[in-house]
């Protein structure tokens, strides 16, 4: 029993690694109005509800091209806000989430990237026709040969209600029918051209063999008819995908090896008159996802301009950009703009502002989070903390709540105290009070005394660049 | 109730002919860039052979598919070494197409029961033969592509059952309609010029 306890710890942790872990969606109702709390979000009701109405146009999947930018202060949920519309979306619909550095790469051109990028966010449904052997496994046998080296041999008894068959099984295959562990009882299907093996459950008739079954045990009925049939499958792709396959230079391993390169433009052309041909035929649907780009002010102007024309293309997904800063330096050039995008392309977006949250949201995050990181807090300590997120930041208080609950058990405590709360924040510093004490305690550093070369520059975050661009430019 | 849109199907493709040995083969390229390949017997008329590529959507090439005559054991090296992923075991049940003139002949291979455990109906819904065994060891759905061509619903009173040597042969006599077809067929492929095959050519140089 307590194997099994630790065994399943193991696989939730894996989950919950992330910062915006416990977003389940946008939490708005039937109507698209947003709801107080719920699905992981609070607050941002403005926010949330035009958010939800851009994830109604891109489900419709009528319109392409559109453009959205969500700005606000740091730590305002912007990036939640993203999350919960991929999840709103669901695993349908290509969710593509990127961060605006994520282009500056050696390998290939910012363009370029910003092309996979936006393909990547677009869907192709595609039917076709394949066969398939389904049946219930009877007897199934495979040698291997007595020196321990060599081929393997296979055989396989299918039936459904009306026949039998017995296959002879490839080297392969034999692999695929270990992994999945079929035995006789098995219902399975095999999918002929690929040889992908899947188990649908245990056979009715073979529901009494053992005392005892697993709870994820299905069992079902036996088919019926012929073993090979003819069935409709659904792949669901990406525009990207398709590119990489049909890129000669690389074919489809460079899709597991993420090593793919540039791409042509032409062979991008041609997949577009493909698809389009397919869409025309009704064999293939498009399916226009979302592209989310994050700290969208690192693009440079040449991304900006690329975007713009990309943009105007009717295979262009559906846009999300999401920046914390005012008005600042364009990446690349020496104008001022607003959020550090030019002009004529926020004009073509729709802006939707986050506002900082209230205490009362902040602390409802707070237990949130509490309860995604399995954390007891006593009712005193969250209001503590909710004073110090608020007196500091909402990302500062996060961090004390995995670190608190680790000196809680230290003390073989189940619950999380305010004293625990006072030491970690004792123990760690919030960014105020570090550079309090730098400005401080500033003699005492290293190099203090190159001094003055940056101050001139401005109150601008990004104060080194303008210094190399300048240079560059005389 | 016409064998029209096969007709207009035939006109439509881009067809070739040449003989080999005794035999007229017809390669067709329709317009949605479907093949077809047919083999004439030259001393019957009758065709042995048909098989249809039809183009894929995503991703591979099609293959060869046979709707009919015996299939060419593949003796390219290449694709024997074995690396198939399932197949059927030799020793189970292989079902065979033949025309002749007047009937369409199914031989169903390796099936050792007598004759009374199998029965032959014609399903008209589905618009194929349905091969039932009594002790549940074999099951086939068997397409008629000929009928379905002309529109005719199969009828059970043209089938006929026969077993030997481990063999179960389904006879089903050919409708008027779909005789009338093949002649109108056969009528345009006369038209289809023949290349003549060197080596017959060669051969015939070589005997005088």
């Amino acid at each position: 029993m307590t194997d099994d306890k630790i065994e399943f710890r193991d696989v939730t942790r894996i989950e919950r690694i992330g910062a915006h872990s416990h977003i389940r969606g946008l939490g708005l109702d039937d109507v698209l109005e947003a709801r107080a709390v719920s699905q992981g979000m609070v607050g941002q009701k403005d926010a949330r509800r035009a958010a939800g109405i851009v994830v109604q146009i891109v489900r419709e999947g009528k319109m392409a091209g559109r453009c959205i930018l969500i700005a606000g202060e740091p730590s305002t949920g912007k990036t939640a806000i993203a999350v919960g519309m991929a999840q709103a979306l669901g695993s349908e619909s290509p969710f593509t989430s990127m961060s605006g550095s994520e282009i500056y790469s050696l390998e290939m051109s910012k363009t370029e990237a910003l092309c996979q990028a936006l393909r990547k966010s677009i869907g192709v449904r595609i039917k076709e026709e394949t066969e398939i052997i389904e049946g219930e496994v009877v007897e199934i046998q495979i040698d291997r040969p007595a020196t321990g080296t060599g081929q393997k041999v296979g055989k396989v008894t299918l039936k459904t209600t009306d026949m039998e068959t017995s296959y002879d099984l490839g080297n392969k295959i034999i692999e695929c029918f270990m992994k999945e562990k079929i035995q006789a009882g098995d219902i399975i299907t095999i999918d002929k051209a690929s040889g992908k093996v899947s188990k649908l459950g245990r056979s009715f008739t073979r529901a009494r063999d053992y005392d005892a079954t697993g709870a994820q045990t299905r069992f079902v009925q036996c088919p019926e008819g012929e073993l090979q049939k003819r069935k409709e499958v659904v792949h669901t792709v990406t525009l990207h995908e398709i590119d990489v396959i049909n890129s000669r230079t690389h074919g489809f391993l460079a899709l597991f090896s993420g090593d793919t390169g540039e791409i042509k433009q032409e062979v991008r052309d041609q997949i577009n008159n493909k698809v389009m041909e397919w869409r025309e035929e009704g064999k293939a649907e498009i399916n226009p996802g979302v592209l989310f780009i994050d700290e969208v002010h690192m693009l440079d102007i040449e991304c900006f301009s690329y975007l713009n024309r990309a943009l105007e293309s009717d295979m262009a997904p559906v846009v999300v950009m999401a920046t914390n800063r005012g008005i600042t330096r364009i990446r690349g050039t020496n104008f001022r703009s607003p959020h550090g995008i030019p002009i004529d392309l926020l004009d073509r977006m729709i802006i939707i502002r986050t506002i900082p949250y209230v205490e009362k949201e902040i602390k409802e995050i707070l237990k949130i989070r509490c309860e995604e990181e399995d954390c007891n807090m006593h009712t005193d300590a969250l209001t503590i903390l909710t004073k110090i997120a608020h007196d500091t930041s909402l990302r500062y208080a996060i961090q004390l709540i995995s670190t608190g609950n680790l000196i809680s058990k230290r003390r073989k405590a189940t619950e999380v105290l305010v004293e625990d709360i006072k030491k970690v924040y004792s123990l760690f510093l919030d960014e105020n009070r570090s550079s309090q004490i730098l400005k401080e305690h500033q003699d005492e550093y290293m190099f203090n005394e190159i001094e003055g070369v940056d101050s001139g520059a401005g109150g601008d975050s990004g104060s080194i660049m303008p210094k190399q661009e300048a240079m560059e430019i005389s | 109730m016409s064998y029209e849109n096969w007709i207009n199907l035939i006109k439509s493709a881009e067809k070739a002919s040449f003989l080999s040995g005794k035999n007229r083969k017809i390669h067709y390229k329709f317009p949605n860039s479907d093949e077809m390949a047919e083999e004439y017997s030259m001393e019957t008329g009758v065709i042995q052979r048909r098989a249809w590529k039809k183009r894929k959507q995503l991703m591979g090439d099609a293959s060869w598919e046979l709707e009919l005559g015996e299939p060419i054991p593949d003796q390219d090296p290449r694709n024997q070494t074995g690396e198939e992923l399932i197949k059927e075991s030799n020793s189970q049940p292989s079902i065979i197409k033949r025309l002749t003139r007047k009937n369409i002949e199914w031989r169903i291979r390796n099936l050792p029961y007598p004759i009374d455990n199998y029965s032959v109906t014609a399903d008209v819904e589905k618009k194929a033969l349905v091969v039932r065994t009594v002790n549940k060891k074999y099951y086939k759905v068997i397409e008629i592509p000929e009928l379905i061509r002309c529109g005719l619903a199969p009828e059970q009173s043209l089938i006929s059952l026969h077993h030997q040597y481990n063999t179960l042969i389904i006879t089903y006599k050919k409708p008027e309609l779909l005789v009338e077809m093949e002649v109108e067929t056969l009528k345009i492929l006369k038209t289809v010029e023949t290349e003549t095959n060197m080596d017959d050519l060669l051969q015939g140089l070589l005997g005088k």
